[in-house]
């Protein structure tokens, strides 16, 4: 069935109208705007479960800018629908578990506002049918994400850690945005499709032939890297995983929300929303797509499974360990055989039950013992013991424990490491080792965060209070639903994950089973290997922590990496101002000047551009001799000893330019020349009596050679400039069309739009045709008198202060 | 620039007063028959502009708003001047932006410009309007503002 448009629409933009109002809702509701937020996510959720239920698949579109081909299109599948409920889901009970945990918080208005738009933008980012859309949803959720992380504006570490999230996402969401746009000119390329096209479904439905250009363009590799560098920057993947911890500044409600349910799963999505288009139905068994993010996965996977096994904190532990499950799910659908999609698509589930619920353990537990404190943590079991019984399931099913519902996961993707290396033989063999090896630091930090409830209280633990029932529901749902996963996996695969295992693979998609396995099979062996290993090297968890901390120094952290560039950045910025902004007129000229011949004269480079041919000159005497006297003029110009004889000798050029016009049939350039020439000439008579007679002293020798090289260069650039320009004439020549539709039309009617209906073209071509352009200019007029006016009463006030 | 009237000349006074409508009226005539001939409301309002520096350099500031706006010499008067071109800026940018949102209610497209024609009127027999000429008002309000200000601030210098 196709999908409802009003009820699409709804989903998507009914939590950002929600956001715009709840300001005024929290005026009139105080702290429990909490309810108000997730009864807007519950509405949203029941409009995605009646798309769900209604079977809804295919397209809707709506006109944004058809002049571009660009349009509001939302795409309902299964993949789609995973995250929309994700997204919704999660946002109901996180919105309600808020009501609890943000109990005297400051900004809470802010808070709940900023959430309701994050989850618009993320049902915006799961439905996108369209490049454009798809990329302004990303960014949005990037933005909304900042909000949030630096939701305490007064800490600097908040700030940091919102600034590194935004640096990273953001940057991370262009690189995609370049590879939106070369497989739009991809499209453009093939004849299966008609024009260019942004629309995902028909890019994914041409997928032979988009390959096929790509491919002869030697663009497939930089492409697939392009669009993995924005999933690998928003999922955290490695060397972009420095961001997700310290992004655990954020109140934990958004840790659970954004940085495990959904924002880090947007790059998971485009993984396999893109998988289809980029992985042929035959793919090798190495091919481009494998290489890129099966290693990617994997290899996030395990780095980030050993950092959680170094956090001394529980939610930088959660931080990692939600990033080596990123990777295990990316690495999953870097496979190209049938089990690599099911474990991705299962695990995409899976890992939003057990990792929400844990974060929102996590949330309780700083809340009512006060620390986050790995160390200070232990024995929690008799103060908190619902939320241990969460606890515990959810570890154990992040851990891979059979029969929890990570397990079958992993299984899945174990076996595809095996086929993978079985099929390839030989290097291959590192994908299962690795899956393993990873899995082995999974196991031990799992085991560990289930362990702050047993054992022997620290000392310094001080009471631990009761969590207020808005705060213990949340989690004891998502924790059911881990059992309900765990005990009838088929049941969640066959209504959710088949359909979304169709999404993420090219071709002929059918629906799969798991089952507890029975005899001992390869992948058992893997997965027993991982438990027996862990469960042998869980007593040594501390010396293991100490020592990956001890080799964690200085180059070896990704986030030494960013902090040094960061800062280089900032001292190179802090070297150069000061030599481009000297507060001389002089400088900013010839900086700007520079500026405009370097990037002039490269792109002409860089396009290539040829001389046009050159044909003898063709002018009347009269234009030769008004040009003679202009060009007398600019020398007097130079030579001129005042002010005033230089303003007088230099309206000599411009009145000349104006005689040229006339000369050349352009009366209306004439008349404004003359105008112009004639206010700036009165203005600067205007301005002059205020300057110094001259310039104190002749600038130096290598100054005046500087400023004659540069405006000889400046001088040169604009000839070429003009030459190249006027040399590319359109066809049709443009003129004609305006010649043809500036006047009245022989035949017309009373009213018509479609001519400009006057007869002087220019002045048509500027309040008509190209009505916009004039518009623009206008604004900045008026921008510009604003600016000067604010420049000199500001520099009144600043000599004040 | 306030104390430059002094040292203008009677002759140069003299031919402004003459000349300073002239200019006005030709400024206006420019916007009005700019789409059928040479002008526009750009041209017309550098034009208008021009006219108002030459009262400035010739007779100063103070002159525009003792003799003819009658607000006496003051700091803050002066603000309340350049507030006003302030003002007539922004009311050409909203002419031209309103001239141009208009026919999004008859479902044209933005910016859509049309052209009228009105038959059988008394005196004049055929007149075209084009909607365009709204948009060169704006035009020009906005240009006239916004140089006014600039010219008024810079010359207060």
């Amino acid at each position: 069935m196709q999908p409802t448009p009003e009820v699409v629409l709804a989903v998507v933009f009914l939590p950002f109208l929600a956001a715009a109002f709840t300001p005024a809702v929290y005026r009139l509701l105080g702290e429990r705007t909490a309810y108000f937020a997730a009864a807007v996510a519950l509405v949203t959720l029941g409009l995605v479960t009646d798309q769900y239920l209604a079977g809804a698949h295919g397209t809707v579109s709506f006109d944004w800018i058809p002049s571009l081909g660009i349009s509001l299109a939302f795409y309902v599948d299964g993949l789609a629908l995973l995250i929309a409920f994700l997204a919704s889901g999660v946002g109901v009970l996180i919105l309600t578990y808020s009501g609890g945990y943000m109990h005297g918080e400051p900004g809470q208005a802010k808070y709940y506002a900023t959430l309701l738009a994050f989850m618009g933008s993320m049902l915006g980012v799961a439905l996108a049918g369209d490049l454009v859309a798809l990329f302004v949803f990303w960014e949005l959720t990037s933005l909304s994400s900042f909000i949030l992380i630096g939701h305490y504006t007064g800490e600097e570490a908040s700030q940091y850690a919102a600034r590194k999230s935004m640096l990273i996402t953001v940057s991370g969401g262009l690189f995609m945005l370049v590879g939106f746009v070369l497989l739009v000119w991809a499209s453009g390329q093939t004849a299966a499709i008609e024009g260019t096209t942004y629309s995902i479904p028909l890019l994914i439905e041409h997928a032979d032939a988009i390959r096929e250009v790509l491919t002869a363009s030697a663009l497939l590799v930089p492409v697939l890297v392009l669009v993995g560098l924005g999933a690998a920057t928003k999922s955290a993947q490695v060397p972009f995983h420095v961001w997700l911890p310290n992004a655990m500044e954020a109140p934990t409600p958004v840790s659970a929300f954004l940085h495990s349910a959904t924002m880090v799963k947007a790059g998971v999505y485009l993984v396999g929303r893109f998988r289809p288009l980029f992985l042929p139905e035959e793919a090798a068994v190495l091919g481009d797509w494998t290489l890129v993010f099966a290693v990617l996965g994997l290899l996030t996977m395990t780095v980030a499974a050993i950092l959680a096994v170094s956090a001394t904190d529980i939610k930088e532990l959660l931080a990692y360990s939600t990033a080596s499950h990123l990777g295990l799910i990316i690495g999953a659908f870097g496979f190209a055989n049938t089990y690599g999609a099911e474990a991705g698509a299962f695990h995409i589930l899976n890992h939003a039950s057990f990792k929400a619920a844990l974060f929102l353990v996590a949330g309780i537990i700083a809340h009512e013992a006060g620390t986050r404190q790995i160390e200070k943590l232990g024995g929690l079991r008799k103060h908190l013991p619902i939320t241990a019984v969460i606890a515990v399931v959810a570890s154990l099913s992040m851990a891979g424990f059979p029969p929890f519902n990570g397990f079958y996961s992993k299984e899945l993707l174990f076996e595809a490491t095996y086929y993978a290396a079985e099929e390839m033989g030989g290097v291959a063999w590192v994908f299962p080792a690795v899956a393993v090896f990873g899995s082995i630091f999974t196991f031990l930090y799992s085991i560990k965060f289930a362990s702050l409830f047993f054992g022997d209280e620290p000392d310094g633990l001080g009471h631990v209070h009761r969590p207020p029932v808005a705060m213990l529901v949340p989690p004891a749902i998502l924790g059911a639903l881990v059992l309900a996963i765990s005990a009838a996996p088929n049941f969640f695969i066959n209504a959710l994950i088949g359909e979304v295992y169709g999404s993420v693979v090219p071709g002929e998609a059918h629906s799969f089973s798991v089952h507890f396995p029975t005899e001992l099979t390869p992948y058992v062996i893997m997965s027993i290997i991982t438990i027996a290993v862990g469960a042998i090297a869980f007593p040594f968890y501390d010396r293991i922590h100490d020592a990956i901390n001890a080799i964690l120094r200085g180059p070896v952290r990704a986030n030494w990496w960013y902090d040094n560039f960061v800062e280089g950045l900032t001292t190179t910025s802090v070297a150069v101002t000061p030599k481009i902004q000297t507060g001389l007129l002089r400088t900013y000229a010839a900086w700007g000047f520079l500026g405009f011949v370097a990037l002039a004269l490269g792109g002409y480079a860089a396009a290539g551009v040829s001389m046009p041919a050159f044909d003898g000159l063709s002018v009347s005497i009269p234009i030769v001799l008004v040009l003679l006297v202009a060009l007398v003029g600019a020398f007097a110009v130079d030579v001129a000893p005042s002010h005033v004889a230089g303003v007088l000798t230099l309206s000599i050029v411009g009145f000349m330019v104006a005689i040229f016009y006339i000369l050349a049939d352009a009366p209306d350039l004439a008349l404004t020349q003359l105008v112009v020439e004639t206010l700036v000439l009165v203005i600067f008579l205007l301005v002059l009596d205020r300057l110094p007679a001259f310039y104190g002293d002749a600038p130096d020798r290598l100054v005046s050679l500087r400023d004659g090289v540069l405006s000889v260069a400046v001088g040169a650039t604009v000839f070429f400039t003009v030459l190249l320009s006027t040399d590319a004439s359109p066809d049709p020549l443009l003129k004609e069309f305006f010649v043809a539709r500036a006047g009245v039309p022989a035949e017309h009617g009373p009213f018509f739009t479609d001519f400009g209906g006057g007869s002087n073209i220019v002045n048509v071509i500027l309040v008509d045709f190209r009505g916009f352009d004039t518009m623009g200019e206008i604004s900045v007029v008026v921008m510009a008198s604003l600016a000067i006016l604010t420049l000199i009463r500001m520099r009144g006030r600043g000599e004040a202060q | 620039m306030s104390g430059s009237s002094g040292r203008t000349t009677v002759i140069s006074q003299t031919v402004a007063r003459i000349a300073v409508p002239i200019i006005l009226v030709t400024a206006i005539a420019l916007l009005f028959r700019g789409h059928n001939l040479p002008g526009g409301g750009f041209i017309g309002a550098v034009l208008a502009v021009a006219a108002f520096a030459l009262v400035y350099v010739i007779f100063g500031l103070e002159f525009i708003q003792r003799e003819i706006l009658g607000i006496s010499p003051d700091g803050s008067e002066q603000h309340r001047l350049v507030e006003s071109y302030r003002w007539m800026a922004s009311l050409g940018l909203a002419i031209a932006v309103g001239s141009s949102l208009a026919p999004l209610a008859f479902d044209f497209p933005f910016l859509t410009q049309g052209v009228l024609f009105l038959e059988h009127l008394p005196i004049y027999g055929e007149l075209e309007v084009a909607s365009a000429f709204a948009f060169d008002i704006g035009v020009f309000f906005a240009v006239v503002g916004g140089l006014l200000t600039i010219v008024a601030e810079v010359g207060n210098e």
